[in-house]
């Protein structure tokens, strides 16, 4: 069993890195935080050829709140930062939040927001969140940039929608609709410290007492981060009643599809997407009614 | 009685700082020229006949020095409990069978750690599978594999007490209850994964550091398992980052080290990793408790029959050991007239369980415990009434095992019902909030001398120097508790020094003094520090007699020592500095050192332990009825430790013991798929950490131990016992839900409660 050998390059321009991308190919890895990548290769998960540090990018770790073009998060910002940040905290709450809820202090000071991302776990505990506020990945590639839905960015447990020789850049929330409320729950075996068994993210619109659009995303129940559908439906146009919010989030639990692990089981799961989105949907209706 | 000047103070540990800053050496920071990298190569089967094993591809490989496996080896089985040979299950490799996953099959030696990883993958084994047992009842079922020939039903040893009239007992009861509580395995989760170096000298002897427990047990069991003497193998106690009962048995790697240096003529280190630690070590017995019990209606205990089935996993280890205690355990706290027990270690085919922080006391105590508030809340009566009502007091026997010879039981009920707000708490909680409460004893070391050791329980050599300070040498071990400190403290206090006048040399069996057991089941400080006390007196003796001489003293004249001087008591003036009267004594005898021998060893007894600690503790939660999350808002403890010699050191242990218990009551649990470990990493196996950690108030309860060094006892051991009986029953109270098989988990919480 040798010990992992791989060149390691630190580039100093996206173009650079996605240059070094290229031409390393699947082999070649990309590392913000490390905090996933650096334990998977000791876990002999990963046998990378070569490791392209993104840390040396000027202007990669900038975060921007800006009230027409939304909040930007670049690909070396620490989850710690996103948490603590002011802007953040006032303007997208439940972004600081999710960013605060995971791991904990330690991998929060290394690890970044797009690196828990890319790692395309399914219960990273930002993706709910930021799935809900439609927020898009910036991707740089080889034939030039382009940008991504976060919703269309998970494609399978560690599988995201980045190519050979692209690299996310950044993640982009939109402003905050008039009338939106947000709010993320998660549920673990520890307590404080530790990742999440279950995860609910909600965005909620409302007009009066009405909802106009709602978004509800479930983190560790399915292979990716997955949008229920069906129970946001029964949402939309609808009066934002306590009951109407408890069969939503039963309809929730219905379209997730989580199973038995170390972590939990399967029929735990279940009645927790229920819980959590009673819950998360409370708190969102909650924030959308105090912003009107 | 004087008042004391170290005995008794916050003293901060003399090896913080060190282990603070990164410069105390444990064993993995040992290099030595030349030293070569060991690795196992591990069963990938919980149950196997080993066909055959070709090594010959690995011992080829650049780099690789050496390549053993049991071929190789005496064929010499091991085990602690030397007194029962037959006991004694265990090859450092596996000669003809492996029994679980992760049991050692071959060993690497190369130059670096690498080259030993990938040698390992190159020998190849063939296994003849065969059908496992994975629970105590399938390993019992009639017609079940067998994991050992020498024990065809699967159980390796019983224990069985018995005193009363058992059955005349029940008929005499009102009120009769009989329930089966089943509780996991949990890890030590020790900081320091186990680590050695043997290095063998040029006459073949062998040096080995390691971190271990029990010095003195690997120095014999290494001796007899090499074919050598004992006195040519010298093991060597580094800094150690905590054992919690994990360390105290010769393991394959101790062997293996020590084998191939002797082989190579090189050092050879071995270093587990965590996830080796997790997957294939040591572990707290899983047990299931069936305990009937009887009371009269007024809540008087009358009878108690209790079977426990130990589930051993694949060897012996220290559940002979376990199986012993737990029988006592279900005998402790209260008066229980008439008693039987019996015990069976079973084997199956999962990692040994063996000695963990209680030693089947947080087992068993689960059970007791539930079972006592279970009574009282049919009985109507206030949970801390009912053991009130029941709790042993000084004097009481365990007839033919054990005199308790101080308790503080009854005090710690009473303080603990006053500190919480328990009878407040009890009854004007919100729901989803409750309180409960679970209690203890415990030994203070062990009287059974199931090792056979020919030396005494513990030992001393104190070496007074004319310059006014001593050496204390002894094999006592130091593996995180504190014991080097508080010996410390025992010695400077008896003999007037100050704490940095005492240089220590500890766990060196071929530099300290013969013998100590090691460090297991809360003995040290008792022991050993009344070893220490007894070379002291010696000390004390010789130094008194010259002062005595020197100032003609009339001979009813008592002796001081105190602020580094000897002297007539009331008359300062006629003294001399310590070293002064080290030097006068030294001079008469034409200068041969000053220097005393003390030691220590349970007689007259009883078959248990020289004294018995108590405590009761009360747990505070909120429960998330739709989630079935535990909050632990508060824990409040009251416990008796005799003579508090080290506040400091004392909260240090009751922190850790919660932060254990929390994870026992809670989070952690082992998931395994048959005999397969599943969690791994410190990731999915769920200990506590900082941030989950309860607030806690604490009172130690003033007794004086008299068979303890200055009156102390056991601090921190039993202590991992009452706090998740206290939390289930806090669980009980906020809920409704009572829980008898640990962990007491979400989804357990919501399934009692009906909501999954």
């Amino acid at each position: 069993m040798p010990v992992a050998q791989f060149d390691y390059i630190a580039p100093t321009t996206v173009h650079e890195a996605v240059a070094a991308l290229v031409k390393g190919g699947r082999d070649t890895r990309v590392m913000a935080g490390g905090t996933d990548l650096i334990v998977k290769i000791r876990h002999r998960m990963l046998f990378p050829k070569c490791i392209v540090n993104l840390k040396r990018i000027a202007g990669l770790d900038a975060i921007t709140v800006d009230k027409k073009n939304g909040l930007a998060i670049g690909a070396t910002t620490l989850l710690a930062d996103v948490a603590n940040h002011k802007g953040i905290c006032r303007h997208y709450p439940t972004v600081a939040e999710a960013a605060g809820a995971t791991a904990n202090v330690q991998v929060r000071n290394m690890g970044t927001v797009v690196g828990n991302l890319c790692n395309a776990s399914p219960s990273a505990d930002n993706a709910p969140t930021l799935m809900a506020m439609a927020a898009t990945m910036d991707i740089a590639g080889p034939t030039g940039s382009r940008s991504v839905l976060l919703d269309q960015f998970f494609q399978g447990p560690g599988i995201s929608a980045l190519q050979v020789g692209e690299i996310v850049t950044a993640v982009r929330v939109p402003p905050p609709v008039a009338g939106s409320g947000t709010a993320y729950h998660s549920l673990s075996q520890r307590g404080k410290l530790d990742c999440s068994a279950v995860g609910v993210g909600t965005m909620v619109v409302l007009n009066g007492d009405r909802c106009t659009d709602a978004r509800i995303i479930v983190g560790a129940c399915a292979p990716v981060p997955m949008r229920t559908q069906a129970a946001e439906k029964m949402l939309i146009g609808k009066k934002m009643t306590d009951t109407l919010i408890r069969q939503a989030a039963q309809k929730a639990s219905e379209e997730t599809s989580p199973i038995t692990d170390v972590r939990a089981s399967a029929p735990y799961r279940w009645k927790m997407v229920s819980v959590l989105t009673i819950r998360a949907l409370t708190d969102a209706r909650k924030m959308a009614l105090r912003k009107q | 009685m004087n008042a004391h000047s170290i005995i008794g103070k916050d003293i901060p540990r003399t090896d913080g700082r060190a282990k603070a800053t990164g410069q105390a050496i444990y064993a993995d920071d040992i290099k030595l020229p030349g030293m070569l990298y060991g690795k196992l190569l591990r069963s990938p089967l919980p149950h196997a006949r080993i066909v055959s094993i070709d090594t010959s591809q690995a011992a080829a490989m650049p780099g690789v020095r050496c390549v053993i496996t049991g071929q190789d080896i005496p064929r010499v089985t091991y085990g602690n409990w030397r007194l029962f040979p037959g006991t004694q299950d265990e090859y450092a490799l596996a000669m003809d069978k492996v029994r679980f996953i992760g049991d050692e099959v071959a060993a690497v030696a190369a130059v670096d750690r690498e080259t030993a990883e990938a040698a390992i993958e190159q020998i190849i084994v063939e296994y003849e599978e065969l059908p496992g047992v994975f629970d105590v009842v399938s390993s019992l079922a009639k017609g079940a594999p067998v994991v050992h020939d020498t024990s065809p039903t699967n159980i390796s040893i019983d224990r069985k007490i018995a005193y009363g009239d058992i059955e005349a007992g029940f008929a005499a009861s009102d009120y009769v209850r009989e329930d089966t509580f089943t509780v996991h395995a949990v890890s030590h989760a020790y900081m320091e994964p186990c680590a050695c170096v043997a290095q063998s000298d040029l006459d073949g002897r062998i040096t080995l550091w390691t971190s271990t427990q029990t010095p003195y047990i690997v120095q014999c069991l290494l001796a007899s398992t090499l074919n050598m003497r004992e006195n040519d193998i010298r093991v060597i106690k580094p800094a150690v980052g905590g054992g919690f009962g994990g360390k105290m048995e010769l393991r394959p790697w101790e062997f293996c080290s020590a084998f191939m240096a002797r082989e190579t003529g090189r050092p050879v280190k071995f270093t587990l990793t965590r996830e080796e630690e997790l997957a294939f070590g040591r572990r707290r017995h899983p047990m299931t408790i069936r305990s009937k019990v009887g009371f009269k209606n007024d809540g008087t205990l009358v009878a108690k029959d209790l079977h426990i089935y130990l589930d051993g996993g694949a060897y012996n280890a220290m559940g002979p050991t376990a199986t012993f205690l737990s029988g006592n355990f279900g005998a402790m706290l209260y008066r229980y007239p008439n008693y039987r027990y019996l015990g069976e270690h079973v084997y199956t085919n999962k990692p040994p369980a063996s000695a963990m922080r209680g030693f089947g006391a947080p087992q068993t105590l689960f059970a007791a415990e539930t079972q006592m508030n279970m009574a009282a809340e049919e009985l109507g009566i206030d949970p801390i009434q009912i053991r009130l009502k029941n709790a042993m007091v000084s004097g009481d026997e365990l007839p033919g095992v054990a005199t308790i010879s101080s308790c503080g039981f009854v005090e710690s009920l009473k303080e603990v019902r006053r500190i919480s707000g328990w009878s407040r708490k009890r009854k004007n909680l919100k729901t989803g909030r409750g309180v409960g409460i679970g209690c203890y004893s415990f030994i203070s070391g062990g009287v059974f001398n199931w090792f056979n050791t020919q030396y005494p329980f513990s030992a001393a050599e104190v070496r007074a120097f004319d310059d006014g300070t001593v050496h204390l040498l002894t094999m006592a071990s130091d593996i995180g508790q504190g014991s080097d400190t508080v010996l410390k403290q025992i010695l400077a206090e008896t003999l007037g020094l100050k704490m940095e006048d005492i240089r220590l040399t500890a766990a060196d069996t071929a530099m300290t003094p013969q013998a100590d057991l090691g460090t297991w089941g809360s003995r040290v400080t008792l022991m050993a520090g009344n070893a220490v006390i007894d070379a002291a007196k010696k000390i004390k003796e010789r130094l008194a007699g010259a002062v005595s001489a020197r100032f003609n003293l009339n001979v009813i004249f008592d002796i001081e020592f105190a602020d580094g001087r000897v002297y007539a008591a009331g008359k300062p003036d006629r003294g001399m500095t310590f070293g002064e009267a080290v030097a006068f004594v030294q001079k008469t005898q034409r200068g041969e050192p000053l220097l005393a021998r003390g030691s220590y060893t349970p007689r007259g007894k009883g078959l248990v332990s020289p004294a018995f600690s108590f405590g009761a503790q009360v747990a505070e939660v909120a429960v998330d009825t739709d989630t079935g999350q535990i909050q632990v808002e508060k824990m409040w403890t009251a416990h008796d430790c005799g003579k508090v010699l080290n506040p400091m050191a004392v909260e240090g242990q009751l922190e850790g013991s919660v932060q254990m218990g929390l994870g026992y009551a809670l989070t952690e649990q082992f998931v395994m798929d048959g005999g397969k470990t599943l969690n791994t990493t410190f990731l999915d196996y769920k200990m506590p950490n900082a941030a989950d950690m309860p607030p806690g108030e604490s009172v130690c309860i003033d007794t004086f131990e008299p068979e303890g060094p200055m009156g102390a006892k056991e601090a921190g051991e039993g202590l991992a016992s009452p706090t998740a009986p206290a939390i289930a029953e806090a669980v009980f109270h906020a809920t409704g839900y009572r829980c008898k098989d640990l962990p007491i988990t979400p989804e357990k919480v919501l399934k009692g409660l009906g909501k999954l």
